[in-house]
């Protein structure tokens, strides 16, 4: 599903926050990106989401070479992607159902199904009885699963997480993470950076550790 | 479609309640700026009719020492009816003059009392073809060997003056205006900065879900036409509204001395102008803005 190929990063001369980076996910994969701040995760994400360009090496995403996608495309390569921040980013301007529905109306679909997906989505994550409240008024948990559910209203191909439960506590944790199983079992890739290995050793997945920007391992559980 | 479009002006309108200060002080710009401009293109366009209206008006007028007899006096005009130049040669008998004089004094005519009509001279008033103007010295010219037609007027020279000045009244105007307009959209273009820099999280959750940047931007542009439409037609109003109570007054009192009988405020045509360059400011202004805010990657 994701192929990377001698990725680097270099934002200054001599500091390259990616080295030499060469990977694959293949579909359907659950995987963590590990590693003490500063080891490249977010950098890693931010290729893969083409938020950042490669200094060099290749990204295949589904087979297809996305290194240099003009920026014209961007938008439509991530309509396939999910992206969850550690600090939510939604609409706080919007009701929880309009945050939902966004990634739905950018692809123009109608109302009805919009409607009907962004109920279905708020329903599997516990927020139905939200859906008109404003971000602001909901707690921490609550709002990642807000953020989790329009990552998911596009049943995206690929779901990239940047430390989703860093700024929560271990209960909605737990929450947010059996969602993410469940968009796995469904067929969701899954690439998650966190440095939480408590959470890795609850949830056992393939484990990608990053130190300086290099990977320093590789491991199955 | 029409669904699209709904869904895009009810996004702008949304995003200038959530802002009202900002988008009342673009409005607010864009009015003040070209209610200015306003102003200067009512007076302008009153000062171009009496120009206009003089100009119409311009012909030579040669004093007669002596009323000619019918012979001579017939000679004359056919003598003058054969200028090519010449549109029409009128005589204004002493009699013809006297009259018009009273007329014009109005209700001091009385001061003429006393007065018979052989005070005022009889003249030829001769008018040139409109596009024949510019011959008017030469004209003179040709009227002056005849001697016996004394003394000849003519007001060239003030009008050619009267008309520098309606240059110099347009450029000023031109000039300012394009100021004011300059400054109404740097204004605008800084209060949609303001509003996309409050927003800044907001464009980049957008982004990251696939909007496209005209998605993202069209709001954001819809909302600065919006802003400028109102400013242009507050402008309208406040320039309507200073028109009826200040200008008309103070324009029309020193207009009425020169002969012109109603003050105009401006043409429809232009009054559909001055809203529909309200919106156009608004619209460049948020292009402006948006140049740099809207960014999917990195590079």
């Amino acid at each position: 599903m994701i192929q990377l190929f001698n990725l680097t990063k270099a934002f200054q001369r001599d500091q390259n926050a990616l080295s030499d980076v060469t990977l694959r996910v293949t579909k359907g994969e659950f995987v963590y990106l590990t590693g003490p701040s500063g080891a490249g995760k977010s950098t890693l994400l931010k290729m893969i989401c083409c938020a950042e360009r490669p200094t060099r090496g290749q990204i295949l995403m589904d087979g297809r070479n996305i290194t240099q996608l003009a920026t014209r495309y961007i938008p439509h390569l991530r309509r396939n992607l999910g992206i969850v921040f550690q600090d939510f980013k939604l609409l706080n301007r919007r009701t929880v159902f309009e945050n939902v529905a966004f990634p739905l109306e950018v692809q123009g679909r109608r109302r009805i199904e919009i409607s009907k997906k962004v109920y279905n989505v708020l329903k599997q994550v516990g927020l139905e009885h939200r859906l008109s409240h404003n971000p602001l008024q909901l707690s921490g948990g609550e709002q990642q699963r807000v953020a989790v559910a329009r990552a998911l209203v596009v049943d995206p191909l690929v779901l990239l997480a940047d430390e989703p439960t860093g700024n929560l506590d271990p209960d909605v944790t737990m929450d947010i993470m059996e969602l993410f199983k469940g968009a796995n079992a469904r067929g969701t890739t899954i690439v998650m950076a966190t440095h939480d290995r408590g959470l890795i050793r609850q949830f056992p997945r393939r484990v990608i550790a990053l130190e300086a920007g290099r990977v320093v391992g590789d491991n199955q559980p | 479609m029409i669904g699209q479009v709904v869904y895009f002006l009810r996004r702008a309108l949304r995003n200038m309640l959530y802002s009202p200060v900002l988008s009342a002080a673009s409005i607010f710009t864009v009015g003040v700026a070209l209610a200015l401009l306003a102003f200067f293109a009512i007076a302008v366009l009153n000062v171009q009719r009496l120009t206009a209206s003089w100009a119409a008006e311009l012909a030579v007028v040669a004093y007669l020492e002596q009323p000619p007899d019918g012979t001579v006096l017939n000679r004359w005009l056919s003598e003058i009816r054969a200028y090519p130049e010449v549109a029409e040669v009128t005589y204004v008998s002493r009699q013809e003059a006297y009259q018009r004089f009273k007329k014009r004094l109005g209700n001091d005519a009385d001061l003429l009392d006393g007065l018979g009509a052989d005070v005022l001279p009889a003249s030829l008033e001769i008018r040139l073809k409109p596009e024949q103007r510019e011959a008017m010295a030469a004209v003179v010219e040709r009227l002056g060997r005849n001697k016996a037609l004394g003394e000849l007027h003519y007001g060239r020279e003030w009008l050619e003056r009267f008309e520098a000045f309606l240059l110099l009244l347009r450029t000023i105007g031109a000039a300012l205006g394009g100021f004011l307009v300059l400054a109404a959209l740097v204004i605008v273009a800084n209060t949609i900065k303001l509003t996309l820099y409050a927003r800044q999280d907001e464009l980049e959750a957008m982004t990251m879900v696939g909007a496209t940047a005209l998605f993202i931007k069209l709001p954001y542009l819809i909302e600065g036409a919006l802003q400028g439409l109102f400013g242009g037609m507050m402008a309208l109003l406040v320039s309507f509204v200073a028109f009826r109570v200040i200008l008309r007054e103070s324009l029309g009192n020193i207009l009425l001395l020169t002969g012109i009988d109603t003050i105009h405020f401006l043409p429809f045509a232009w009054q559909g102008l001055l809203v529909v360059a309200g919106a156009l400011i608004g619209l460049l202004g948020s292009l402006l803005a948006l140049r740099k805010f809207v960014r999917f990657c990195q590079d």
